[in-house]
Parts: C-alpha cells; structure tokens; sequence
C-alpha cells in the first residue's frame, strides 16, 4: 500500500478532493494580500507575490522573475489543475489514457516542492535586511496564506491514491522488470 | 498485501515485478505504468553511506558559520541558516518560522542521519524491526527535506537585494550548498523505498 501521512479516507479520493480545495480557497489570499513589505530611506513598498516577480522583470533581471513566477504562481496553478483533472478523470472506475494519468501524477509529485521558494526567501529576507530606518524587509500576511496552500497541495497530491488510475485494469502480475 | 520475496511492487501503480540486477546507469521502469523503479548504481555499494556521513559533517559547519553578511552605510549584519527563522517567530509568524526551520533545517539533517544509520555496514538489526521504522521515518523525510528550494532562494535574494545592500556571501552557504549536493546523491545511488517497509517493498509491512 502507498504509506499516507493522513489516514486513508473512507471511499476513493475524498480527502485528496477536500485539501485540494482547500489549496485553492488559500491561493486567493496568498495572492491578494501583501506577501513582504520593504521599507527604505523614504519609499515603503508592499509586494504581492506577482508584483514581486514584476519587479525583479523590470530591474532586467528575467531569468529570475521567470524562475520565481514558475515556483509561485504557475506550478501551484498546474498543481491544482492537474490535480483536478486526475480526481475527475478516476471518479468513476478506471480512467482513460492511464499512461497519460500516471505520468501528470509523477511530475505534479516532483514539482510541488518547488513552490517552496517564496516562503524561504521571505524568511531569508526578513531575517538579513535590518537596517532600522535604512532598510527593513518583513514577511507579511499573504505569505502565510501562500505557505497554507503549498503544504496542502503537496497533501493532496499525497492523499491521491495514484493506484485508482490503474484499478481495473489487466495485467496485475509479478512481471519481470524491463531496464 | 504482501508479495513473494525478491519482488518489488510499483509505488505508483501497485503492479509486482521480479527483482533483476542492474547494470550501472540502467534504469528499471514498470512494465505497466513506465515509472522508474530502481537505477544501476555508477558507485560502489557503500557511495550513499559516505555521501550521507559527508553530509552530516557539513550541517555543522552550515549553521554555526556566517551564512550570508549584508551591509548598508557601514552597518554589517551577518545571518546564519536559522536567522531568518528568529526573525519570523519575533514578527509574530511562528508557525511559518517552524515551517521554514523544519523543512530547510532539521529534516534534512534528520534525514541524513537516517540514511547514515541505515545504510552503516556496521549497523545490525536481526529483528528488522528498527530498520523498518527508520524507513518509514526517512520516507517521511524525503518528502519533507527541500534543502535544494532554500539553496536556489538565497541566490534569487542574492539577485533582488542588488543594490540595496552590499551583500556577501559566508561560508556557511558553502557548507550547506556541498550539505545539499551530498545529501542529493546519497538518495539517488539508493532508494529508500526498496527497503523493508518502503513504499516498494510493502511485504515487510507484515509482523516477522
């Protein structure tokens, strides 16, 4: 059996389905709401999580706006969606283009982590940038809402059980393994 | 659900497969679902012990030595790994500064000192019954351990202070970058859900 760090819910993907709306009611606030606040000599600043990446886009640093927009915004998006798709796709039985299923299921369990990004680098930081009245980064709110939705989509990828896509189908021998 | 000996059970699709040795380099995919299920090691059998011990003996040096030092007209501030925790928990975020502590902190470590003691030659434990218990508890870690995600967030703050401040990068960071590199490679030469009680090898589930 696939080891959960939650329990196993009664029937099918309940549980997956319940974070992983859960994740997607935080994202809102993750978004909406300041994530880190700078304040230096005469100009304060609040920054969202995609203000934040159109910052770094405008002071011509793209490669790291593109790296921190994909670990903040798209791959909890694609997270979500996949997701989505999986929960549905096996609602009823065994789903269609299993092979397909199984490899979207795999890239969302090795991406998820990634997400992590914003939450060390506002603690990183909040935790250098003391400088009085010079120059002072804190984390704010919508950093916690953000860091709320990254632990429940890597639970609900985690409470998917990925052996549903499969159930059903032929073939449930030992076999020899294939290099 | 318990399968004969020798056999290995897919962690993604439940499908059983025979055990077969692996030349180095070669990859074993389930027959089913195409997941990758074990990797010839390019190593030796002990490589991941010292890759891991290695890696246990930087974690010193990374949180006690400067990890990144910032200065802004004459005033230096030096941070170590866990600064940023201090700062979160005093801003009133406590449970995110546990987050943060956890995940790029003590479960590495935690993770590397699993991995030292179950792959040690020297470790013995006739019963099993230790050796499953600290799989299931490095199974957790893995999961949990994204000490490569704190690596690539201290570059990208590196690139966003630019010119707020003057920034210098400590020794601390080395450590735990070479912390990281080390930590990586010990799981890739050895998979942990091939041991009793990993995701792969359910049988071991079952009381001895």
């Amino acid at each position: 059996m696939k080891r959960r760090f939650l329990p196993a819910p009664a029937s099918g993907n309940a549980t997956a389905a319940a974070l992983s709306v859960a994740a997607a009611l935080m994202l809102i606030p993750a978004n909406l709401l300041p994530v880190l606040s700078t304040e230096t000599t005469g100009e304060n600043r609040d920054d969202t999580i995609f203000s934040g990446a159109m910052q770094l886009w405008q002071h011509n640093l793209a490669p790291i706006a593109i790296i921190v927009f994909a670990a903040s915004i798209a791959i909890p998006v694609a997270k979500l969606v996949g997701l989505t798709w999986l929960l549905l796709a096996t609602r009823r039985g065994p789903a269609r283009r299993p092979l397909v299923l199984t490899r979207i299921y795999n890239l969302l369990d090795g991406i998820g982590r990634w997400s992590m990004l914003d939450v060390f680098l506002a603690a990183f930081l909040t935790g250098l940038i003391e400088f009085g009245e010079f120059a002072t980064v804190r984390a704010r709110a919508g950093i916690v809402a953000f860091a709320a939705a990254v632990i429940l989509t890597v639970l609900a990828t985690e409470a998917f059980d990925p052996r549903t896509i499969w159930n059903s189908q032929p073939d449930n021998r030992p076999t020899p393994t294939t290099p | 659900m318990s399968g004969p000996p020798g056999s290995l059970e897919c962690p993604v699709c439940g499908l059983r497969h025979l055990a077969v040795g692996l030349a180095p380099g070669e990859k074993a995919r389930c027959t089913r679902c195409e997941t990758v299920l074990a990797r010839g090691r390019r190593l030796g059998p002990e490589a991941p012990f010292v890759f891991a011990l290695s890696g246990l003996i930087l974690a010193v040096p990374a949180c006690l030595l400067p990890f990144i030092s910032a200065g802004k007209f004459g005033d230096q501030r030096v941070s170590l790994l866990f600064t940023g925790v201090g700062a979160l928990w005093d801003n009133g975020m406590r449970a995110l500064s546990m987050l943060v502590l956890f995940c790029g902190g003590v479960v590495p470590v935690g993770l590397l000192l699993a991995l030292a003691v179950l792959l040690a030659p020297a470790w013995r434990d006739p019963s099993g019954i230790r050796r499953r218990e600290l799989t299931r508890l490095a199974t957790f870690l893995e999961r949990w351990s994204i000490p490569e995600v704190q690596v690539l967030a201290v570059l990208v703050a590196l690139f966003k202070l630019g010119k707020l401040v003057e920034v210098r990068i400590g020794p601390g960071f080395w450590c735990y970058c070479g912390m990281t590199l080390l930590l990586l490679l010990a799981l890739r030469g050895f998979e942990i859900s091939h041991l009793p009680g990993g995701k792969a090898n359910p049988a071991a589930d079952a009381p001895p």
